[in-house]
């Protein structure tokens, strides 16, 4: 093979390609938004009130609600939900040098589980002049509560001297996973019928509370946590390196640690709050652009923002329409997509999880 | 210019690693560090690239590295770690890019394979580097780091090659080639610091010798001063005698010649 | 000296949030405005709920029914409506797709924001309130009667619902120590009993049936721990009809290590009923009650 090889042969530039990609996924997530709003249970049609409006009439009552009140919501917070949950996998797995780290793992996903659980099973307890305060948004609040408030204590567990040790927080996070697991076991065991039938439907996940509320809650701190998410690329591709020969190339590993720890928390908490668990996102969709374009993390956070919206917004679009009128946790439709496809790349190509 | 480490004091522990080892490595030199297993040399090499908290100074080109920027010292150092392992699948010439990223040569883009060439392995640029052999993959980090400080100098001010044991995993060929490379960035003008094995090598190719024992340098000098029977038996632990062949006149040690 | 060079990232990221946020905020319209409609005959009815829809069409008002939910089985005509899913993970779109005027609901139904949509959407919402008494009945029939404009029948079938239901419970009436003592089993996956405590539709319709429900420690369905079965010495199981996985032949149940010592096992007594005849609590509960009572202590009793 060697004999065969010119020296000077230009080597191959990935990391250009993997640019070339922003502006294709870019596109193709346009185009899920447009099939998004185009297609639901009701026979209202975006082209249909488009045309509406190019002819100076204004679309009827039903067409406002179901474009403007149903479906915007819920594609904005879809695409909000699916860039968090895939860039928090990327960062994640950068920043553990694991390529099979998840949110979940580092116990954000735990945490926010079990707060949720807490506002669920506890709320009915809580004074009214509190509840009245958070109204519906309290199981979301305390999602996001439970996902920073674990990840900041396991951050405080494992930074010593102004170190943090990424083996210690992931050890930590499986012990406080577990903790956080048996305790929503045990208010499992002390809620009752209704809120049990609540505790799994949240569990599965789902864009079907979407609304503005929701956007404006949790859309600034998703655009922020991902937005400084996807400037970590270099100091993640000089973590592959180890932590020391990071520093020694230039990267303020520290610094970087600590941002990328908190946009992950942040970008998780918030998306879990706001849609319950969807599983997947987070680990098929860096995967699956690894594969086609290389490990570098400065296009890699990018396209997985931009692939991770395109993907969770047409699961979405699945899980409206399949069974319609009714639908399909998000949760079981992202599985069902991304497990097989994650085996059949586990087939294909055995070496990508080689550490 | 010079890189130098005052009085240096590292602790692991309850145990102390270095007990105020001082150093003074010179640009345009070849400065090694060699003593038996767990003397403190790699120890010391990492108290000067910041790695581990020390006590002490350590003064890069002038200033102290306590309060540099990671990306300023990164401009003015290169530092080759001892095993390196990889995550994520990338290829040969994108880890040797992330040396050159680091550096102030971002904006030449030749020079990561040219780096390659230089440590024979250009035609390996596009394969994955988890595939490569031990020996081949630290010449690859090799090309990484001389991508980060590919001139010697640079606005008049030396740049550094820090490599801990850089010839480990090698055959003797490309040890001699990785050690001809060290030392010309030397002659035209940057510093190397090794820690070293190989005391032959060091013997070839090293001008200053600072001899670790127990933590401390036992001696540090011109390498002829240092690599003497008395401070080798001393720090080794057993007898060791330096012998000189005719012809060049460099010292060499030969194992057969040690006795307990 | 010169900075290393630092790519530049992010933005076509932050370019393609920023598009999707800008579309929203442009296009983002008044609601429509609601007029009230509740008590109109007309109206266009979805039926969320078993025991609502039972009701719904006992009132004679099922030509009304637009769709359902997907506890709504009986009768079986209304099996052909659309199925709008799970009541308290509705879609607002599948909803609305089924064009109602006036939602019924059992208590619970949500997510909280998908209710709200819907609300705004012009639609009216009526939540008919939970109660496992014969009270609870009548007043849901109540409810229910004046949400679709017909009081007068609503009252009619509450008079005659109440009159089968007194005597129902009755007849079904013996004295505490004839009592059989049952246990309402939900579920025996994977060998474990989750059964109903107190405080359920299961513990009342036992209770009005003429039995004693044999599980008192705790509230709501949970998993009973084996050796409090045997203590709770249950006469009789109490399950619902089902098909498929989830049903359970007598023999295994029986063979059970924690049933196994109980009266139930010996005579081998379980009783299976259709769960919405049993737990709905609508207008066919004093059927329920008769049929649960025969099975108990025969006809004749």
């Amino acid at each position: 093979m060697a004999m065969l090889s010119d020296t000077h042969a230009r080597p191959r530039d990935r990391l250009s390609c993997a640019r070339l990609l922003h502006p294709v996924l870019a596109a193709v997530l346009v185009v899920a938004c447009v099939a998004s709003l185009e297609v639901g249970a009701t026979d209202v049609t975006l082209s249909s009130v488009l045309g509406k409006l190019a002819q100076g009439k204004l679309p009827d009552g039903i067409e406002r609600v179901v474009l403007f009140d149903i479906r915007l919501p819920r594609l904005v917070l879809g695409v909000l939900v699916g860039a968090a949950l895939a860039v928090s996998g990327a960062a994640m797995q950068g920043l553990f040098r694991n390529p099979l780290a998840d949110p979940g793992i580092v116990g954000v996903g735990a945490g926010a589980g079990l707060g949720a659980i807490l506002a669920i099973v506890l709320g009915g307890v809580l004074p009214a002049s509190l509840t009245a305060l958070t109204g519906n948004h309290l199981v979301p609040f305390a999602a996001f509560l439970g996902g920073w408030g674990s990840t900041i204590l396991l951050y405080r567990v494992a930074t010593r001297h102004g170190r943090t040790s990424v083996a210690t927080m992931l050890l930590a996070g499986i012990a406080l996973g577990a903790l956080a697991g048996a305790l929503s076991g045990v208010l499992v065991y002390i809620a009752d019928d209704r809120q049990l039938r609540d505790l799994t439907f949240w569990g599965l996940g789902s864009l079907a509370g979407a609304s503005w509320a929701k956007v404006v809650a949790a859309g600034p701190m998703i655009v922020i946590a991902v937005g400084v998410a996807a400037t970590l690329g270099r100091g993640l591709n000089g973590l592959a390196l180890g932590e020391a020969t990071a520093a020694h190339i230039g990267i303020d590993v520290q610094r970087m640690k600590a941002l990328a720890i908190l946009a992950v928390a942040a970008a998780t908490g918030a998306a879990v709050a706001v849609s319950g668990g969807i599983g997947f996102i987070g680990i098929v969709v860096p995967h699956l652009l690894r594969l086609a374009s290389g490990p570098d993390h400065r296009a890699l956070l990018v396209n997985a923002a931009l692939l991770g919206a395109t993907l969770l917004v047409l699961a979405d679009l699945l899980a409206r329409v399949v069974i319609a009128p009714a639908e399909l946790p998000i949760g079981i439709v992202t599985a069902v997509l991304g497990a097989p496809v994650f085996l059949w790349i586990l087939l294909k190509r055995r070496g990508l999880v080689e550490l | 210019m010079t890189l130098i480490a005052e009085d240096i004091r590292v602790v692991h522990g309850r145990h102390e690693a270095l007990s105020g080892v001082s150093l003074h490595a010179a640009a345009g030199e070849v400065t090694a560090i060699v003593g038996p297993n767990g003397s403190g040399k790699s120890t010391l090499l990492g108290a000067m690239t910041a790695s581990l908290p020390y006590r002490g100074r350590v003064i890069l080109n002038g200033s102290d590295i306590a309060t540099a920027k990671a990306w300023e010292l990164a401009a003015q150092r290169a530092v080759l770690p001892q095993t390196s392992r990889l995550a994520f699948p990338f290829s040969v010439i994108e880890v040797v890019r992330l040396g050159l990223q680091a550096g102030t040569a971002g904006d030449r883009p030749d020079v990561p394979i040219r780096a390659l060439e230089r440590v024979g392995l250009a035609h390996h640029a596009d394969r994955r580097f988890q595939e490569l052999s031990g020996g081949e993959a630290q010449r690859v980090m090799l090309a990484r780091v001389l991508a980060q400080v590919w001139e010697p100098v640079e606005d008049g001010q030396p740049r550094w090659l820090l490599l801990d044991e850089p010839v480990s995993s090698l055959d003797i060929a490309h040890q001699l080639q990785v050690m001809d490379i060290a030392r010309s960035f030397a002659r035209t003008g940057g510093g190397v610091i090794a820690v070293m094995h190989d005391l032959n090598l060091t013997a070839l190719y090293a001008d200053r010798l600072a001899v670790l024992s127990k933590g401390q340098c036992l001696s540090f000098g011109r390498t002829a001063d240092v690599l003497t029977d008395k401070i080798l038996s001393r720090a080794y632990g057993c007898s060791l005698r330096v012998s000189t062949p005719p012809p060049a006149g460099d010292p060499y040690i030969l194992p057969h010649a040690a006795s307990p | 000296m010169k900075r290393p060079s630092t790519p530049r990232n992010g933005f076509s990221l932050f370019a393609q949030l920023w598009l999707a946020a800008l579309l929203a905020v442009t296009t983002y319209a008044a609601q429509a405005s609601s007029s009230p409609r509740i008590g109109s005959e007309t109206a266009d009815v979805l039926s969320l709920g078993g025991a609502v829809t039972e009701i719904v069409v006992a009132l004679d008002q099922g030509h009304r029914l637009l769709g359902r939910d997907s506890t709504s089985s009986y009768p079986p005509s209304v099996r052909d409506l659309p199925d709008v899913g799970y009541v308290r993970a509705l879609s607002p779109e599948g909803v609305l797709s089924v064009g109602p005027a006036l939602i019924l609901s059992e208590e619970g139904a949500g997510p909280p924001e998908a209710i709200e949509v819907i609300r705004a959407a012009d639609v009216d919402f009526v939540t008919v309130p939970d109660g496992a008494t014969v009270e609870g009945i009548l007043r849901k029939i109540a409810v229910v009667g004046d949400a679709l404009g017909v009081p007068q029948r609503a009252a009619d079938l509450a008079r005659e619902v109440e009159h089968d239901l007194r005597r129902a419970t009755a007849d079904a009436d013996r004295p505490e120590t004839e009592k059989k003592r049952v246990m309402f089993v939900i579920s025996t996956e994977g060998g474990k009993i989750n059964a109903s405590g107190t405080g359920t539709a299961a513990d009342a319709l036992i209770r009005l049936s003429g039995g004693i429900n044999a599980v008192t420690g705790y509230q709501g369905y949970k998993q009973i721990t084996d050796e409090a079965v045997g203590l709770d010495a249950p006469d009789v199981i109490l399950m619902m009809d089902r098909d498929g996985d989830h049903a359970i032949a007598d023999d295994t149940l029986f063979s059970m290590p924690s049933i196994k010592l109980t009266p139930a096992a010996q005579s081998r007594a379980v009783i299976r009923m259709d769960g919405l005849l049993m737990l709905g609590f609508g207008p066919r509960t004093a059927e329920a009650i008769e049929r649960l009572n025969a099975a108990l202590y025969g006809d004749g009793a």
